[in-house]
Parts: C-alpha cells; sequence; structure tokens
C-alpha cells in the first residue's frame, strides 16, 4: 500500500483513535545504531577506504577570479613517474547542476573559470606527493578577465559576464529574480499605527565540517562503477553521474559511508565525485581524492551573503499588517541550489505570524567567489534574522513586550499562510511559553544590570518540501524489510544519515511496530544498489518521510505476521500482540511465542517475507508559479530566549544561556532530537558571533582554514537548554516532524534583541563582531543626554503602571 | 624512507616510513589504523588527537619518526586499555558517549575521547570548567559540546557512586502542546532573579 | 593531507651534536622542537628544508631548575603546559606561566616549547598560506615575491611577532642563551628582535636555543599577562601585553615594565611606564588615574596593522584596555586577562 494517499487523521501512522498509544521504543532515549562503532574509532568514513592498487587524485584549481582558457598543457605531468592519468574539462562536457533547471556547472572548467579555486585539471598518481608534483607541471594558459566581487556591481556592470546565456542576453549576471504579492501591501501599511523599515546585512558562512570530502571510485571488471562518497545526497549524486560520464545509470551504484558533518555542505554534485569515477574508467585502478581543508572553503556551497531592507506595519494591538522585503542574494559563481535559496528568502518567512499582506521581491546575483548553496535553514536563516529584529523594534515602539507581540500574531493551527502554505500543527506557543518561564523572562527583561539582557525570537521550518528536485510522481521516500528466520529484522532505506542519527531512527521505528528489542533490528542506508530511492538528507526532510515510509513498510509486516499467527490459534488477528520480543494473546496470556518463532510461522504461510514502504506528499502550495516551494506537509516551531552579557570596553557579547524551545511534533528519540536542537543552536550562535567568509579585495578566500575561519571550541559555547515541545502531527511519523534546522534560526536574531535590552544598541549586520558593537555604543553615547550609557527605561516600562 | 619500531596500543610494530611523515600519516596509511581522523592536517581542528605517553598531542603535527621510544595510544587502543585495567567490554567512558547521544556524525569523537580519557586520568572527578578547558582544542561542529560534556560528568560520576543531574530534555517531560498547557516549570536552576535595575 | 616535501631527520643527543647537525647540513638544516609552528609551515611550503635537527633527544634542554645566581634556569624545549603548570614558576614569574597557559589550546601545550614559542616565525594572513593560494596572490615580500599586502607600497615586512611568551620574558628580564659554532652566548631577550618581518631574530646560522635564565625577581614583583584574541582557546595573540610591578617594601611601585606582541615584526617595550606610576601604590587614589594614562600612552605606541587576521583598527582599540586590565591585574597579583 503505497503512503501517497494516506494522509490526515486517518493516515496509518496516526494516533490510534481512543488514546495515547503506549509506545515501548518511541519517545525513549535509544543508543545510535553506529555509535559505539564511531566512539572506538571502527565506523567507516570515505578516507578509511583503501583499496588494493588505489591511486590518488588532486585537482588543479584556478588562481584567477574569471578567466577564459586559452589551453592546458598536461604532457609535462603525464611523463612524471606514477602519474597515471590527467584530466581536463574535455573529458567531461556535460554540464549539471543539483536544481534541473540551472545545469551551469562542469565536472572540470571547460572554457572558463570563474571563482578562485574552480577545478580545473585532475591527475590520478601512485601517491598524493606526485599527484601534488603533478599538479605544479600542468601548463595552463588563461586570459584573465576582469572580476567582480560585490553583488551591486555585478547587477550593473556589463563588461563583466560571469555566465554567457545565448538566450537571455540582457541578463547579465543575474542568477534569478522573484517578486510576488500577497494580499494588499501598501494598503496594510495605510491602516499600520506604526511602520519601521531597516536596513540588515549578513556577510557570508560556511559548513565547516570536520570532514573533508572524500570519493572513492573503482570499476568492477564487468563495467559496473562503484563511488563511494561523503555525500547527503547519494541518489543525485547517481543521475549526476550518469548524465555526465554518459553511463547508464543502472551500471552505476553510489555509496555513502559513515559521513563526518555536512550540514549542507555535501548536497551538491561535486567535482571530486565526477573526477574519481573518470579516473577510475580511464586508468582501470579505484581512485581517491581527498580535498584539503583548504579545498573544502572553495567548494563552499555555504550561507548566502544578503543585504536585507524590511519594512512593516503594526497597530497598537500588536497585530502585523503587511511586511515588505527587498533582498540582495550574493550568489557566487555558481547557481546550486540559488533557484530554491531565491524562493525560501521570501516563501518561508510567512509563519509562525499571520501575515495579512506580504511583498517579497529577491535578486540572486553571480560573483566571482566560491558558490553559495544550502547551509543549515538554507535560505531562510537570514530573513528570519532580520524580520525577528525588526519585529522587536516594532515592539518598542508600541510598547509591547516581545513575547506577547509574538503570540498575539501566531497564526494559529490548521490554518492557512498568506502564500497558501497549509500549516497543520503547531506547538509556537508552548515554545514561547517554555522560553519564557525557563528565562525567567518576566522577572527579569528590561530590568537585569546594564549590560545584561535577555532577547527572544521566534521562527519555523520544512520538515522536507514538496519539490523532489527533478519532477517525478515516484515516492519522495522508500524502504524495504526483510524478515530473517534468526528473528533478525534489516531495513534498507536510502535515507542518508550523515550523523543526525536517521538509521537509528528507523531502527526505532522497525522495532517499535513489530514489538522487537532494538537490537534484533540492523539497517543499511545509502546504497543505491540495495536500498530504495530516498531523495537524500537536505531540507529536514529524512524523519517525517523516511519515518513515514518505515511505518507504511513495518505495518504491512506486522499485519502478514499478526494474520499469520492469528490463523495458527485460529483467533482473530486483533487479539495477537507484537511487543518486547514476544508475540501473545490479549485474550490468554499464556499464549505466547517468541517474535523468532511468530517470524517462522510467518514464512511458512506468506513464504518469504518482507515488504516495502513509500512515502510522497501531498499536493501542497499556492496556484502559483512557485507556490510549490517551501510548501512542506509539516512545519517545525522554535523559540528561544537568550542571555547576553556586552562588555562595553571590549565591546565583546558573552551568550551566557541559550534556552531553545523546539516543537518537533514528537521526539521519536529525545536524546536526539536535543542533539540536533543544541547543534543547531550553537551554529547559530558561532553564525551570530564569529563566523564570516570572507573573500578579499582579490577573490581570495581571506582565510582557508579552520584557524582563521573560526567556530566555537568547548569554552566559546554557551549552555545550551533543551526544551523538546510537542504538537504531535497528524501527518507525522507518530507525529514527528523536523529537528534539524529550524532550531537555528532564532539564535542570532534573539542575541540581536538581547544586546538591545543590554545596552540599548540595535546589531542589524552579521556577524556581530565587537568592534561593530563598539562603534554603536559610541554612537548611542554620543546621542544620549548625559553623553554616557546607561540603561534608560523602555518604552514598555514606560508604559506600565 | 626508515623502518619504525613504533609501540601503539601496546603492539610493538615496524612500519616503513619516510622522515618526512606524520605520525597520523603512519597510523592511517601506514599501518591501517583509520580511527584518528584528519580534519585540517595542521593542528586547528584535534581530530587527530592521540596520546603519546599518556598525553594528548595532534598527531598531524608529530613525526612518526620522533615517537620511537614512546608510548603511543590511539582510540583503537582505548578499550584494551580498559581491559588491561581489569575491565570488560569498551572504555566506560566510549559507552557514556554512546549513552548521552554524544556522538552524532563521530568524526571528532576519536581525538575528543582522546583528550576526555586524558582528562579523567588526570581529574577523575572534573568541574564542568576543568572539561571545557581540557577539550578546548577539539572541534566538534555537530553537537554544541553539551551532550559530551554530559557523557563525561556521567562517567565521572559513576566511577564515584554518584548520580548526575539528568540533562534538560529529560529533566522535564515534552511540552505537550495539545493541551495547552505547559509542565510546571520555574525557572532554569543557575537562573537567579534580579535585585533591581540600576 | 598537506604532504610535506621530503626531509631527513637527525636526532642528536647533545647540544654540540646538534649543532655540528646543522652545520654540517646548511642552510637547508633546520632545528625541529615542539614542531608545532615549524609543520604548519613546512605544509604551507613557507620552507624546504633537506633537514630537521630534532632536539627533543637532548636532555639537558628541558627542564625548570634554580640556577647558581637562585634565578630560573628553564630548558627551551620545556613544553609550555609543564611551564604554566610549574609552582617555581607561577611563585616568582606568574606572567611566564599566564602566557604559557594561553598559548594555542591544551595539545599545543603539550607539544609546543618555551624556545619554539620564543623563536617562534612572524605571522602575517598573507603569509600563512599555501603555496596555491600565495601564488594566487603573486606571493609577497617575505616569501617568493617582492610586494607587502599589507602596506601598500612597504618596502620592508611588517609580518607580526605572535609569541606570548617574548613579552613575559622581557619584563622578567630573561637572558636567552645560544649555543652555536662559536660556542655559547648569553644575550638579553630585548636584543634578540629586528624590526624585520622576514628575519625578526639575530641568530647566527647554526644557532640553537638552549635555555631561558631568569635573573633572581625581587621579593616584591608581580606580573601579569593580558592576551586578546577572537576565541578562548586555539587563536594566536591578536594583542599580547605583558606586565610586571616592583613593590618596594613599604608598598610602593619602585619599577613598572610593560612588553607588547602581535603589532609588527618585534616585541616592543611600552615607554614612560615608570614615570606615570612612581611613587604610587596599588592602593594609592591616583593609582587609576596613572592606569588611564598608561593605555592612553600605550595606544599612542601600538599601530596594529592588517598583518594577522582580525580588524586592526579594533587591536588598535583594544590595546589601552587590554594594558589597562593587564596593569590592575598585575598590581593586585592577578591575571591573566583573558575573556574566557
Amino acid at each position: 500500500m503505497a503512503a501517497r494517499d494516506q494522509h490526515g487523521k486517518s493516515a496509518p501512522w496516526s494516533p490510534t483513535p481512543g488514546g495515547e498509544p503506549q509506545f515501548q521504543v518511541v519517545g525513549t532515549a535509544q543508543r545510535k545504531v553506529d555509535g559505539l562503532a564511531k566512539a572506538t574509532g571502527q565506523a567507516l568514513y570515505t578516507d578509511d577506504i583503501r583499496l588494493p592498487g588505489m591511486l590518488h587524485a588532486k585537482i588543479l584549481r584556478s588562481p584567477h577570479a574569471h578567466a577564459r582558457i586559452r589551453s592546458i598543457d598536461c604532457s609535462a605531468a603525464l611523463a612524471l613517474p606514477g602519474v597515471h592519468a590527467v584530466l581536463t574539462g574535455a573529458s567531461m562536457p556535460i554540464k549539471y547542476g543539483v536544481i534541473p533547471w540551472t545545469p551551469d556547472e562542469n565536472a572540470l572548467a571547460v572554457d572558463k573559470v570563474r571563482f578562485i579555486g574552480d577545478e580545473v585539471a585532475a591527475v590520478a598518481a601512485v601517491d598524493e606527493e606526485t599527484a601534488n608534483e603533478a599538479l605544479k607541471r600542468i601548463r595552463v594558459d588563461y586570459e584573465v578577465l576582469p572580476a567582480v566581487f560585490a553583488p551591486e556591481e555585478a547587477l550593473t556592470r556589463t563588461d563583466v559576464q560571469i555566465h554567457e546565456n545565448p538566450e537571455k542576453p540582457g541578463r547579465g549576471n543575474l542568477s534569478k529574480h522573484v517578486r510576488l504579492e500577497f494580499g494588499d501591501v501598501e494598503q496594510g501599511f495605510a491602516s499600520a499605527d506604526v511602520v519601521v523599515e531597516g536596513r540588515y546585512r549578513f556577510h557570508g558562512t560556511t559548513h565547516a565540517p570536520i570532514e573533508p570530502h572524500c570519493a572513492v571510485a573503482q570499476v568492477a571488471p564487468d563495467g559496473v562503477l562503484t563511488l563511494w562518497s561523503a555525500t547527503q545526497i547519494t541518489h543525485y549524486v547517481h543521475r549526476a553521474l550518469a548524465r555526465v560520464l554518459e553511463l547508464p545509470e543502472s551500471q552505476i551504484r553510489v555509496i555513502q559511508p559513515a559521513l563526518g558533518g555536512a550540514f549542507g555542505g555535501k548536497s551538491d554534485p561535486f567535482a571530486l565525485e565526477f573526477c574519481v569515477a573518470k579516473l577510475a574508467l580511464v586508468t582501470g585502478r579505484p581512485v581517491k581524492m581527498l580535498w584539503t581543508r583548504e579545498e573544502v572553503f572553495y567548494a563552499h556551497r555555504g550561507r548566502h551573503p544578503m543585504q536585507l531592507a524590511y519594512k512593516t506595519g503594526i497597530k497598537r494591538d500588536g497585530r502585523l499588517t503587511a511586511v515588505d522585503a527587498k533582498i540582495l542574494i550574493d550568489g557566487g559563481a555558481y547557481s546550486s541550489f540559488g533557484l530554491v535559496t531565491t524562493y525560501y528568502s521570501g516563501q518561508l518567512l510567512t509563519g509562525p505570524y499571520d501575515f495579512p499582506a506580504y511583498r517579497y521581491d529577491s535578486t540572486r546575483v553571480f560573483t566571482n567567489k566560491p558558490p553559495c548553496g544550502p547551509k543549515r535553514g538554507h535560505g531562510s536563516v537570514q530573513p528570519r534574522f532580520a524580520f525577528e529584529v525588526q519585529l522587536d523594534e516594532l515592539c518598542e515602539r508600541i510598547g509591547m513586550d516581545p513575547i506577547e507581540v509574538r503570540r498575539r500574531n501566531w497564526h494559529g493551527e490548521n490554518t492557512q499562510t498568506v502564500n497558501g502554505q497549509r500549516i497543520t500543527s503547531s506547538g509556537f506557543l508552548q515554545c514561547l511559553e517554555a522560553v519564557e518561564r525557563a528565562s525567567g523572562w518576566k522577572q527579569r527583561r528590561g530590568r537585569l544590570p546594564f549590560g545584561r539582557g535577555l532577547g527572544v525570537a521566534g521562527s519555523m521550518y520544512i520538515s522536507g518540501t514538496n519539490y523532489p528536485i527533478y519532477p517525478n510522481k515516484m515516492p519522495q521516500a522508500g524502504i524495504q524489510l526483510k524478515v530473517d528466520r534468526s528473528g533478525l529484522v534489516m531495513a534498507f532505506t536510502g535515507g542518508n544519515d550523515i550523523g543526525q542519527g536517521s538509521s537509528t531512527l528507523v531502527r526505532s521505528i522497525v522495532a517499535e511496530e513489530l514489538g522487537l528489542d532494538p537490537r534484533d533490528v540492523r539497517v543499511l542506508a545509502a546504497d543505491t544498489d540495495l536500498c530504495p530511492v530516498d531523495l537524500g538528507a537536505y531540507s529536514s526532510r529524512v524523519t517525517f518521510m523516511v519515518g513515514n515510509a518505515t511505518i507504511d513498510a513495518a505495518r504491512k509486516l506486522r499485519r502478514l505476521i499478526q494474520g499469520a499467527v492469528a490463523d495458527s490459534w485460529q483467533v482473530s488477528p486483533q487479539r495477537v500482540f507484537m511487543g518486547r520480543g514476544e508475540v501473545f494473546d490479549l485474550e490468554d496470556r499464556s499464549r505466547r511465542i517468541s517474535t523468532r518463532e511468530a517470524f517462522h510461522i510467518a514464512e511458512e504461510r506468506h513464504d518469504t517475507l518482507g515488504s516495502t514502504g513509500s512515502y510522497n506528499t501531498p499536493t501542497l502550495g499556492g496556484d502559483y508559479r512557485g507556490g510549490t516551494i517551501g510548501a512542506s506537509p509539516a512545519y517545525s516551531f522554535t523559540a528561544h530566549a537568550v542571555e547576553v552579557q556586552v562588555d562595553t570596553e571590549t565591546g565583546r557579547i558573552r551568550v551566557e544561556n541559550c534556552w531553545i524551545a523546539h516543537d518537533c511534533g514528537r521526539a521519536i528519540n529525545p536524546m536526539l532530537v536535543a542533539g540536533q536542537m543544541e547543534g543547531s543552536a550553537y551554529m547559530g550562535i558561532a553564525e551570530a558571533l564569529m563566523e564570516e567568509h570572507d573573500i578579499n579585495r582579490h577573490g581570495l578566500h581571506a582565510g582557508p582554514s579552520l584557524l582563521d575561519y573560526r567556530i566555537p571550541t568547548s569554552v566559546d559555547t554557551p549552555e545550551l537548554h533543551a526544551l523538546i515541545v510537542e504538537s504531535l502531527d497528524p501527518e507525522g511519523p507518530y507525529g514527528a516532524k523536523e529537528a534539524g534546522e529550524g532550531p537555528l534560526h532564532p539564535a542570532l536574531p534573539a542575541i540581536s534583541n538581547a544586546v538591545f535590552d543590554a545596552v540599548g544598541i540595535r546589531l542589524r549586520e552579521l556577524p556581530f563582531s565587537p568592534g561593530k558593537v563598539l562603534d554603536l555604543l559610541e554612537q548611542r553615547a554620543a546621542s544620549s543626554p548625559s553623553g554616557r550609557l546607561h540603561r534608560t527605561p523602555s518604552a514598555l516600562e514606560e508604559a506600565r503602571p | 624512507m626508515r623502518v619504525l619500531r613504533l609501540e601503539i596500543n601496546g603492539d610493538h610494530h615496524e612500519v616503513g616510513a619516510p622522515d618526512h611523515w606524520t605520525l597520523l600519516e603512519v597510523l592511517r596509511y601506514g599501518l591501517g589504523l583509520t580511527g584518528s581522523k584528519q580534519g585540517c592536517d595542521k593542528g586547528d581542528c584535534g581530530a587527530c588527537t592521540v596520546h603519546v605517553n599518556g598525553r594528548p598531542v595532534l598527531a598531524c603535527m608529530t613525526l612518526a619518526v620522533l615517537t620511537e621510544g614512546a608510548r603511543i595510544t590511539t582510540i583503537e587502543g582505548l578499550a584494551g586499555e580498559h581491559r588491561r585495567r581489569g575491565g570488560a567490554g569498551v572504555d566506560p567512558l566510549q559507552d557514556a558517549f554512546d549513552r548521552c547521544g554524544a556522538l552524532q556524525c563521530g568524526f571528532c569523537q576519536p581525538g575528543m575521547l582522546m583528550s576526555a580519557r586524558a582528562l579523567l586520568e588526570r581529574e577523575p572527578d572534573p568541574s564542568r570548567e576543568q572539561i571545557r578547558q581540557a577539550l578546548s582544542g577539539n572541534l566538534c561542529r555537530c553537537t554544541g559540546y553539551t551532550q559530551i560534556f554530559q557523557a563525561i560528568e556521567l562517567c565521572a560520576a559513576e566511577r564515584a557512586g554518584r548520580t548526575p543531574a539528568p540533562p534538560s530534555w529529560s529533566a522535564q517531560p515534552p511540552w505537550d502542546a495539545r493541551s495547552h498547557s505547559a509542565p510546571d516549570a520555574e525557572p532554569a536552576p543557575g537562573v537567579s532573579l534580579p535585585q533591581g535595575g540600576r | 593531507m598537506l604532504r610535506m616535501r621530503p626531509f631527513e631527520v637527525v636526532r642528536p643527543t647533545t647540544v654540540e651534536a646538534a649543532v655540528a647537525a646543522l652545520i654540517q647540513h646548511g642552510p637547508g638544516a633546520v632545528p625541529i622542537a615542539g614542531g608545532t609552528d615549524l609543520l604548519p609551515n613546512l605544509k604551507h611550503e613557507l620552507l624546504g628544508p633537506s633537514h630537521l635537527v630534532a632536539l627533543g633527544g637532548i636532555p639537558e634542554l628541558f627542564g625548570i631548575s634554580r640556577g647558581a645566581d637562585g634565578g630560573l634556569r628553564i630548558g627551551a624545549m620545556t613544553p609550555l603546559d609543564e611551564i604554566a603548570a610549574s609552582e617555581l614558576v607561577r611563585g616568582e614569574a606568574a606572567v611566564l606561566a599566564q602566557a604559557a597557559g594561553l598559548v594555542a589550546g591544551p595539545q599545543l601545550r603539550r607539544m609546543g616549547t618555551l624556545g619554539g614559542n620564543v623563536m617562534l616565525d612572524t605571522r602575517c594572513q598573507w603569509y600563512n598560506q599555501t603555496y596555491f593560494w600565495r601564488s594566487a596572490l603573486g606571493f609577497c615580500m617575505k616569501k617568493d615575491g617582492t610586494v607587502c599586502h599589507v602596506v601598500k607600497g612597504g618596502s620592508k615586512c611588517v609580518a607580526a611577532a605572535s609569541n606570548d611568551s617574548a613579552p613575559a620574558l622581557t619584563v622578567l628580564g630573561a637572558e636567552l642563551e645560544f649555543a652555536g659554532p662559536a660556542g655559547s652566548r648569553r644575550v638579553p631577550i630585548q636584543e634578540l628582535w629586528r624590526a624585520d618581518g622576514i628575519h625578526n631574530k639575530k641568530v647566527e646560522s647554526g644557532e640553537i636555543l638552549v635555555a631561558a635564565h631568569l635573573p633572581p625577581q625581587p621579593k616584591g614583583r608581580r606580573s601579569a599577562y593580558g592576551k586578546l584574541r577572537e576565541r578562548g582557546s586555539i587563536d594566536y595573540p591578536l594583542f599580547g601585553v605583558a606586565v610586571r610591578f616592583d613593590l618596594d617594601p613599604r608598598g610602593a611601585f619602585s619599577d613598572v615594565q610593560g612588553a607588547v606582541v602581535a603589532l609588527a615584526a618585534r616585541p616592543l617595550e611600552l615607554k614612560g611606564l615608570a614615570e606615570l606610576f612612581a611613587g604610587l601604590s596599588p592602593e594609592h587614589p591616583d593609582f587609576e588615574a596613572a592606569v588611564e594614562a598608561a593605555g592612553q600612552a600605550a595606544y599612542k605606541q601600538c599601530h596594529p596593522l592588517a598583518n594577522i587576521p582580525g580588524d586592526a583598527a579594533y587591536r588598535r582599540r583594544m590595546v589601552p584596555v587590554y594594558v589597562k586590565r593587564t596593569l590592575r591585574a598585575a598590581a593586585r597579583g592577578q591575571g591573566p586577562v583573558h575573556h574566557v
């Protein structure tokens, strides 16, 4: 039974009518399937793979931000002993792109390079040192072109054309433009009591996973190509390889080994994957490429720098009337997910608050810098930052508490946003209440000593979307279960476990549905030969979609097994209960067998046992172009409260506490959900305070190392308090929704808002470097009557009796 | 090229390696001990942390030839050391990490565990501040460090016969959004109410 | 991986053998202490030695001991974490223990040595990069090129001295003992430096640092270290300041000295401090005004450049803040001054 149209209250995964089901596994903290393997160093990551005769590959990169390639002379490199092959773009001329509408990348540059670090040639040699030496012998003749780094300039300069587009010659360096309006925005402003306008800036950050990208390829004697790659998207890589290498998909196998962090940075097909595959085909030997940390910075695909202008109207009673946004998005040199980014920058803001009218005008531009792409909270972290700070500014103007205003504008449950997104469950009010209580908000906000403050922010995020990247009507997630006579159930899922614990989720669900000890369930994931297709670990879709598919498959099996045992006992199937490794008759508890024995009975009855399960989203989204982008079967909700201490002499902001309340629908494994909440908050705080993906005036990344691109150490990270909220979504697996990206968003604006409470300055530009804080403090002191800084009563306090 | 005589995880190895190879290269590519990870290869991330004579150092910044005569322990050797001390199974710290959810992608964890194990050897019952300081050379991108701290505190507490305070997500049940009421919650511990503004 | 170019490692067991090995292999030989500065530079192809002369097998280079004159002798190969934890150093030379305890992160303090930190190569965001990165830029005058990317049209390299131990040793009056082909010599640490980011130390070829000698510290000496950096661990200093006060038996200041690092190519001494604090004491009502004046004086003397990564204008603003905080900490016998 396909999951395709089984949604809503009668969905197989809804809570049983008539009461809360008693779960045995769901809702408890379970160990991860791979926890001890990772803790003992046994887990196999891509660079841990070593194959007989394996060659090592390296990539030659462009030292120019923009140049035409006149010629490439590889002869000296090929002549070096130990070099087996050298590739240039000519060997893989077919373009690709993760989004099928914007295939503007080549595995190796064919005629042009578009940023410093762009891939130009690849070498396979007997070892890394020889490969490095070979790179130095490749002679590339470049015709250097003028380069453009600032997005405003890229829009206007007609002499710099980063991507030639013969079909749209007037397009210049425009990557994507989206302008959408819902409701009457001007009327909304006219009816407002207060309108605030503001400009906000986000500099740009990158993922910095601890594992650099790595890929290994091997061609079997019968021609089957196997690629192991640290990727979030085995399925899309599979398709891209077939396209670029001109091989049938059925002759390619893609496997994702244990993966050391991704956060969206490994969700494009990358040059190293195509190169090792092609080099393996050409040399007949297995080939590995491991990127250096520096190369990871060039691959980038990080969070887009944005310049955001927001205008919001509000009434004195706290109700929003209209929101207008104009956003300039710096896309870097290629499209990557940019089409989606541009839509997300507007589409994902329309909750948790009701916008009676909304308009956004977002422009993504190419520049000669490493390409931007999806980073945790793709395309929505920056707008959320701007809006939540502006919302705080509105609260100040009307003298209303920031949490109260958010309460008053909550759109509710089972409703539709102004841009046509369907909201089902929403625990946002409980999120607000949780952080309000935990932080002592009512007693402390506005009342702490000068320099110390509390801030709040809210957000909403997708649990996957309606949009399967390439148009098709097939399931977005599929899973296969195999029952073994030993009592083991094996689950095969395409879902990519990138550390978030998706394989553990699958195990928990199978164990729950079949009444097994989780140790009797094993999961094999992300092998395109063995596992049904899952679209990948991005857009926070895996818990929701793979989870639902797993329930689908497991319940089919359960019915088969219950039916067979019922037949054998000659009772009705409803009396056959599966739990805790046993199967017994609900009306005669003495009649009990082990689950393993039940499997035998079922196999005797039904022959070889197994099942498949799948999930596809219902048709969602507004009825306009782009309406499906951002349309999710369920949205998570988050609120952060943050406590900061500002050192007014150094400008340094120290986050003392961060309370994260996140509505994940249901925490199937609360320990893992808390881990996602804490990790997300950590990343948001890091982006607010210290991360800066900085391309200097030469087009070079200013510091492509983990020393210079700073992420917080254990002494830089505040106390993180995860508070789980459950709204039991009607369509989520056991009611579950996402938890991997939503909890990042509110950290950035909550810190800005807390700083305002602490010292009365508005931080509208990220990151909040100490220098910026000092500048704003100086400005504030200069404009205060006494010339000094002190806590001024807010409009809110003045309104208090 | 030299034949290096290295003592690793209690075993004596003879491995051929040139002088310019780091300990990390010899471990991973010479001996197939791939548990120690390469995150940056120049001392910025700590993923390659191993013990030399019981103290945590960075294998990517250590020349293999200069470790002859030293006692090297890698992540693969932690469980063995535990068993040599009379224990069973994995090192209790490894188990605590698993029980607390401290392993997300797991890539930083071999290095993190080596730093944590060295801390507990010096300081069997460390404060959270001491834990933070000891781990401050190991970058983690996934966890925000919280569950790592909890794992170390759990391990230390159990050894001392104590039960540590439960983490925030288990200290109270999830807030139930359907009934639109929240569990009774006082402000979190450590949050002191103000005496009044200045 | 960042593979290094091949070299041979020599493992002498005496100072003399180490010096001989350096001479024997000429300019292609460099000494290696903890390796925490050398290896990243090798991985960045900033130098390509044929031989590394390892100092870790020479016992006389290790250890903290009482000198014949009653001062402290700290062997150049003594690890930084040992110095930070040493009761002797903490008791008599607090600023050095504090500085050593703030270098980098825990693993690097175990591997890194005092000598390695004193002899640290200067740093610059345009220099401490891979060969590919530097080639994209056309290199720089410190390595393989002719241009300075920090100071437009600059003729002198302004890569920054980044060693926390240097200002600390300076205010303690340390002498450095070198051994070389011409024998042994001792030099006050202030005289080691050259204002040249390419070669900022006056060291002869074949010389190795053997030990730092601290003279006996007066009884009333108090000292502290202040370090500005973005994170609370791992990072190099964006600014470092060492301060010492000497108090006479009545508790008044008899002397004060301050030294700073992470500005340009050499550590600097702050001028004019002694006059500002003459006759005062930590409890004196004019102490705070003197601190304020000292901060302003430091601001005028210190000009951070855009050499190391980190906003130079912000670093300059922090000069008086960190100098003042470190002065206060030193006067009270506290410290270090560090945001975490």
